[in-house]
């Protein structure tokens, strides 16, 4: 380890755990630091409408998902179709003491914290239920048994009057120490609580991957014979993969419950699956940071390809299917790009980044 | 000297001609803020895009011929291909634009939003006629007769009509979600409270291409009468399926034949264009007039939609002429406002829909809305198609859904 811890030039490890650090240098904590303090300051000195404040907390819900599918996916090569059900888990859950206790009951509206957790538990138990094929089944098969919960999830939430048929269920505002959060305050405060779990979830995800508990998943990805070998458990693995990405779309899916208010079976349909999975590759599978600009990314695209048919759509009346189709083709050719030429992500630019601005003014 | 003096000239001249364009439109009248959200694009566009192209036309009709003066309406249209999700984030921004009031779409969407209606207290025209969503709902004003007076209007004309003796034997071909399922349960407290038909069986589409063994098997159940409650491409496809076996009826209740009868979404020219001949003798019920009427009100909607220039697709589609109506209560309120000298925000729209009444020509009848009456068009045209168009035959009002009303 170099001497000044502000300004280390290279890897210069003596022990494992200097290697383990999270930050290289003091600088690298200090600017994440203030990074932290930024993003919970800026609410405050630039308010934004509600409509971007609702965007901003979607994009971060999507985060907490996609931090779970990058465990599964990118960390232990198993590849999940049906992750947006894992999501509905989630919301059901809440849904689910709604409906029995009542939207205002006090568990509902005072107990949230308990429920998100009560209900990141109950993704992993069907996480962990869900992986169970895994220990038989690789690739393309198992991709298959995750969309097969996929419809499952459907159809049960479709055709269950405890589930009002996928119709919505509504959620009651919650209370904090200052009282219900009314309209006003509703984006702001979930603005808070899931930027705090995204902090928490991220750091989670970091320590983990330092533990054998996450080297073992990057082990069986890479050759399960191999890790087996080695002493570790493969198939016992990849459930507990499955039971992992359950518990932050359990979470995730809390976390949508509340946001919305309301939860309705459109949100986890097999076309959401999809996105979560665009995400995750756009992003770049197998990086932590990957899990953050993926959901950034496609959301911001969405967006823009919204203005961008709108403004099209003055100008095309006639034509203006075809300018809304911009969207889903945006979409599609987003994945294709980044899959032919940038298969590693935006996680990749972001560390070319990060290579060129430590060794400047000098080449990276 | 002399190019300093032109150029100060020049330059007020600009600023002369720039304040002549621009200060009339600042000196104009106000412009009342409204937002739509729904699908021009995506599932349910085919009944979307119409709807959003009769709702523009209407207020630039408002706007162009000066109807609230020198106010204008300013709606915003936004197409939220049928996701729940992304109506919310337009509701808000709508909010956030400080609409005075809503135009909504989807059942899905304004259930889900139901709650943020009542919190902003917003009054909502929705494009939905789902029964639930008028439900402890203060703020939801539906234009037309719900989907489930729809159907037991339907069922009450089924019962009225049927010939054989006998209480009419009925099976329920419905849309597999909120939308459809509604109309059946409330056809059900029907029987219950007294309407004489019994439902043989219930079936919730997927989406087949083949409907045959099912019609065998209503057949063979004794099945006479069809009530459908969908979109029109699954009802084509059945209808389609019945023509090719011989099962159709060529008479209203034909003896060992099926007679097909839908409510709003089923029927109109869309299921026309795609069942062709197939649609002959199907029984639709709709709170709007058709242009195939050929009425004086036809004429106006086929105007109106030529003076946009709007294709014949969506000038003769009754989803034209309910995106009108919707933008018609909208003005109607607003108009109400202004001559009773109220500042036209949502508070004094929503004292306005809970007193209102006036004639619309897209209508099938007057559109009355109060504090205890929700719906603003409660007649219901029963139409037949016949030589490829859908005639009238008569209006009817259902009466057992006050029963299943009072009830709730």
């Amino acid at each position: 380890m170099s001497v000044n811890t502000w300004l280390a030039t290279g890897n210069f490890n003596t022990t494992y755990r200097q290697e383990q650090k999270t930050f290289v240098t003091s600088l690298d904590r200090s600017i994440f630091t203030l990074f932290l303090l930024t993003l919970f300051a800026w609410p405050v000195f630039f308010p934004i409408s509600q409509k971007y404040m609702l965007v901003v907390d979607n994009i971060l819900v999507a985060i907490v998902a996609v931090m779970g599918l990058n465990l599964l996916l990118g960390f232990a090569g198993l590849i999940s179709i049906g992750h947006a059900a894992f999501i509905g888990i989630g919301a059901y859950t809440v849904a689910s003491f709604s409906r029995t206790l009542g939207d205002s009951h006090v568990i509902v509206t005072h107990f949230w914290p308990v429920l998100i957790l009560l209900a990141g538990f109950m993704g992993a138990l069907f996480g962990a239920i869900v992986g169970l094929p895994a220990l038989r089944l690789k690739h393309l098969y198992l991709a298959i048994a995750t969309l097969s919960f996929q419809m499952i999830f459907q159809w049960v939430i479709n055709f269950m009057s405890f589930f009002n048929q996928g119709q919505t269920i509504y959620v009651g505002r919650v209370f904090w120490f200052t009282g219900e959060i009314g309209r006003n305050q509703h984006y702001m405060f979930w603005y808070y609580i899931i930027l705090t779990l995204v902090v928490l979830m991220g750091f989670g995800v970091r320590n983990l991957l330092k533990t054998r508990y996450g080297r073992s998943l990057v082990a069986v990805r890479d050759n399960d014979r191999a890790a087996d070998a080695m002493g570790m458990n493969p198939g016992l693995t990849k459930v507990y993969a499955f039971a992992l990405a359950g518990f932050f779309a359990g979470v995730a899916g809390a976390l949508h419950a509340y946001l919305y208010r309301g939860i309705g079976f459109e949100s986890f349909t097999l076309h959401q699956s999809v996105g979560y999975l665009a995400m995750a590759i756009v992003g770049g599978l197998g990086t932590l940071n990957g899990s953050f600009w993926g959901p950034v990314a496609i959301k911001y695209l969405d967006i823009q390809m919204e203005h961008l048919a709108e403004f099209a759509g003055h100008y095309m009346v006639q034509a203006s299917n075809l300018s809304t189709a911009l969207k889903p083709l945006s979409f599609g050719l987003v994945i294709v790009l980044f899959l032919m030429f940038e298969p590693r992500g935006i996680a990749n630019w972001w560390r070319i980044a990060k290579s060129y601005t430590k060794l400047w003014p000098f080449r990276y | 000297m002399k190019s300093k003096k032109a150029l100060l000239f020049n330059t007020l001249l600009v600023f002369a001609v720039v304040f002549a364009f621009t200060l009339p439109a600042q000196a104009g009248g106000k412009a009342y803020k409204m937002g739509l959200s729904l699908a021009i694009t995506g599932p349910t566009s085919d009944a979307g895009n119409p709807y959003a192209k009769g709702a523009e036309d209407w207020f630039k009709y408002v706007n162009d011929t000066k109807m609230l003066g020198e106010d204008t309406i300013d709606c915003t249209i936004k197409d939220d291909q049928y996701e729940n999700d992304t109506t919310k984030r337009f509701f808000e921004q709508f909010v956030d634009d400080g609409i005075v009031l809503f135009l909504s779409y989807a059942t899905g969407a304004n259930l889900a939003l139901k709650r943020d209606f009542e919190e902003i207290q917003i009054p909502v025209v929705p494009a939905s006629y789902h029964e639930g969503l008028i439900v402890d709902a203060k703020y939801t004003f539906m234009p037309v007769a719900t989907y489930s007076e729809n159907i037991v209007g339907l069922a009450e004309y089924v019962v009225e009509n049927h010939k054989d003796g006998g209480v009419p034997k009925v099976a329920f071909f419905i849309h597999p979600s909120a939308f459809g399922r509604g109309p059946l349960e409330d056809t059900q407290k029907a029987v219950a409270a007294g309407l004489k038909m019994e439902i043989v069986e219930v079936v919730e589409h997927g989406k087949d291409l083949d409907n045959s063994a099912m019609l065998q098997r209503l057949i063979s159940k004794g099945v006479q009468y069809v009530l459908c409650h969908s979109v029109q491409s699954p009802v084509a496809t059945m209808l389609t399926d019945a023509q090719r076996l011989g099962l159709a009826a060529k008479t209203f209740g034909e003896k060992g034949k099926l007679t097909f009868l839908g409510a709003h979404y089923t029927g109109g020219n869309d299921l026309i264009a795609l069942a062709g001949a197939a649609t002959e003798g199907f029984f639709w019920a709709c709170s709007y007039n058709l242009t195939s009427e050929n009425n004086e009100g036809a004429k106006k909607q086929l105007d109106l939609a030529k003076k946009y220039g709007r294709d014949d697709k969506a000038a003769n589609s009754h989803n034209y002429g309910a995106g009108i109506l919707a933008a018609q209560i909208a003005t109607e309120a607003v108009k109400m406002a202004k001559a009773a000298k109220l500042e036209v925000n949502r508070e004094n729209l929503y004292k306005m829909l809970n007193d209102m009444k006036f004639d619309s020509f897209v209508a099938a009848g007057p559109v009355t809305l109060s504090k205890t009456e929700r719906i603003g068009v409660d007649v219901l045209n029963i139409y037949v198609a016949e030589g490829g168009k859908f005639k009238k035959i008569k209006s009817v009002e259902s009466e057992f859904i006050k029963k299943v009303r009072a009830g709730r």
